[in-house]
């Protein structure tokens, strides 16, 4: 367990960082549109916070990972031959590592800066002690023994968090969602156009949150739930290419890797809880 | 199933790579940007890293044009577009847009017109100066084109970190740029007589604009570069706000949502747009008769999407086709010949400069 223990804490603090850094952008965004009369309302409000949170964090994750791993073990090593330990030590690295990596995308990139909330001086301050706080939380992970429910949960948080763009593909720009799946939604009868946008989105909204549920009880059967979903989806796809000859369609692979990964977590609480 | 398939992708790569031989005319350009036909066998043409030269197209002889301005060859700026004047053959006047560092060591467009004589360009005149100041030579626009009463409409690009100031007037970023050939404003300008906007806008709302032609009708068609997603073709008015970074198709390269919103009252909503992007980089107005299925067409390089769009507008609506796909380029510049022959300009280091030849010339 203490071998996988830093590897998560890295993965976590990130994503701990990746929660705090991506609104950033978000309500610079927000805030421009407002200060120009864009009618910005709840709901086109949450819609930037959350497709932000999952389509920029998805970049930023990378990004971030690779630079607290290597910030995390410099830390590490400081911590290890000298009396400079601690909370902030770890704080200090994974700002710098944040800082750091703001810094090459400007330079590596046109000079220009692609992150809209890092163009003012408060928003790169931000953006910095974001990952102070990822750097904190790692320390705050690794400072005592995690057991195997804080990996189960950080996997099945991973995990919804993938999930989460389809969901809101599905909420709140559905057309073009089904367009992804090779629909066209115009060319549909309305009542074919109802059930296309009913099913999709109860079928991705209702797989996020057993995803969900199963990370908050740790009960196995949620896990079972998506993956029998998933799984389910993969083999119906197959089915539809050989049996019914609607072409080849390589999302199978996917729906395969979506329906295996609940179902380990499912089979891990499942014999752990047998064995205790 | 399959085989019948593999058929079909065949017999349709014969048919698209007989619709039209290529010819490489010339090779190893470095960084073209953009050319002009001095005579149907004969180009002017620039290179990003700041040269101007005269190229033959029988004996690719070529001559390098001397005092050409110093310009700031970084990210995407460098030498930008060259135009004849309308009046070239009497006057040998020609216009070069291009990046440089302006007074405060930041980078900016400028537009300069010069006489071109002996293969040396005299009488040189900075005629605009774009009031955008950025750290890098992002997002320029550089493009441009003639008005029937001999203005000069100049694009100049939102500088990608300042895209929220092409939406107000006190700055050139984001904007389509009208002047005089001496660089005075005409008086007839939307914004003359508006106090906080600058006089030489023509429009506004813009982002990177790399295509801009002006019909024999006077109507004049632009194209712009979106973030991911959202590339727009436009049909531009004087004072007209064309909307970004307020409303938008695309998102951001972040994968940040820009805006939530692509439509609002008093911004104008694209002729087209392409999600996914196509990058376009330049547009004719194709009006020989060469390519007969080609006359009255635009005809749109594309960066991305590696091929031309033929676009054909019927109303509102909007017919389009992939073209010279095969060649597999990144196309950065589209000229007709004074014959109305196709030349196609690819992008980048050991550029290529193409000639499209119907299939039955």
């Amino acid at each position: 367990m203490r071998i996988v223990k830093y590897p998560f804490a890295v993965f976590s603090a990130a994503l701990f960082s990746v929660m705090l850094i991506t609104p950033i952008t978000s309500l610079s965004n927000l805030l421009w549109l407002s200060s120009a009369d864009m009618p910005v309302s709840l709901i086109s409000f949450l819609k930037v916070i959350l497709f932000d949170f999952q389509r920029l964090g998805i970049a930023l994750y990378g990004v971030i990972i690779v630079g607290f791993s290597i910030a995390f073990s410099v830390a590490g090593l400081i911590d290890r031959f000298t009396k400079l330990g601690g909370k902030y030590l770890y704080a200090i690295a994974g700002a710098a590592a944040v800082g750091m990596a703001l810094f090459l995308m400007v330079e590596l990139l046109f000079q220009t800066q692609l992150l809209g909330g890092n163009r003012t001086t408060l928003g790169k301050l931000l953006h910095i002690a974001g990952g102070f706080f990822g750097g904190y939380f790692f320390y705050f992970l690794i400072s005592s023994e995690r057991n195997y429910t804080f990996i189960i949960r950080f996997l099945g948080i991973l995990y919804a968090y993938l999930l989460l763009g389809l969901v809101l593909e599905w909420i709140f720009t559905p057309i073009e969602a089904s367009a992804n799946f090779g629909f066209i939604f115009n060319d549909l009868s309305s009542n074919a156009q109802n059930a296309l946008l009913r099913d999709f989105t109860s079928f991705f909204v209702a797989s996020f949150l057993f995803s969900i549920f199963g990370v908050i009880t740790l009960n196995h059967i949620w896990f079972f739930s998506v993956g029998i979903i998933y799984i389910g989806a993969g083999i119906f796809n197959l089915i539809a290419i050989y049996v019914h000859g609607t072409g080849f369609n390589q999302i199978f692979i996917f729906e395969f890797i979506l329906g295996t990964w609940p179902i380990l977590l499912g089979l891990s609480i499942y014999f752990k809880t047998k064995k205790s | 199933m399959k085989l019948k398939f593999f058929i079909s992708i065949i017999f349709f790569s014969i048919t698209i790579q007989s619709s039209y031989k290529f010819e490489t005319v010339l090779t190893n350009l470095d960084d073209a940007w953009s050319f002009e036909f001095l005579t149907e066998d004969k180009i002017l043409f620039t290179e990003m890293p700041g040269k101007l030269k005269i190229t033959s197209l029988i004996d690719k002889s070529t001559t390098e044009i001397k005092n050409v301005p110093s310009v700031q060859y970084a990210s995407q700026g460098g030498l930008s577009e060259v135009v004849l004047d309308p009046n070239f053959e009497n006057n040998n006047v020609i216009y070069l847009s291009y990046s440089a560092k302006d007074e405060n060591n930041k980078s900016t467009l400028f537009l300069l017109s010069a006489e071109l004589r002996n293969n040396t360009l005299i009488n040189n005149k900075v005629i605009f100066q774009a009031k955008a100041p950025r750290r890098a030579p992002a997002h320029l626009g550089a493009k441009i084109a003639f008005l029937d009463d001999n203005t000069i409409l100049l694009t100049s690009g939102d500088g990608y970190d300042h895209r929220e100031k092409a939406q107000t007037l006190d700055n050139h970023f984001g904007k389509i740029i009208r002047i005089n050939k001496d660089g005075s404003i005409p008086a007839d300008n939307p914004f003359v007589d508006k106090s906080n906007a600058l006089p030489e806008i023509y429009s506004y709302g813009h982002r990177n604009m790399q295509g801009l032609i002006v019909t024999k009708s006077g109507d004049i068609y632009e194209h712009e570069h979106g973030p991911r997603g959202g590339d727009e073709m436009n049909l531009i008015e004087p004072a007209l706000n064309y909307g970004w970074p307020a409303i938008t198709y695309g998102i951001d390269y972040s994968g940040a949502i820009i805006s939530p919103f692509t439509k609002k009252d008093g911004m104008e909503q694209p002729l087209l747009q392409w999600t996914p992007s196509i990058a376009p980089s330049d547009m004719i107005f194709y009006e020989g008769d060469i390519y007969p299925e080609l006359k009255n067409s635009f005809l749109v390089t594309a960066l991305v999407s590696k091929d031309v769009k033929k676009v054909v507008f019927d109303g509102l609506e909007n017919n389009q086709e992939s073209l010279f796909s095969e060649l597999n380029s990144r196309l950065r510049n589209i000229q007709s010949s004074p014959s109305g022959l196709i030349y196609l300009l690819t992008d980048g280091p050991n550029g290529k400069l193409i000639k499209v030849l119907p299939k039955d010339l």
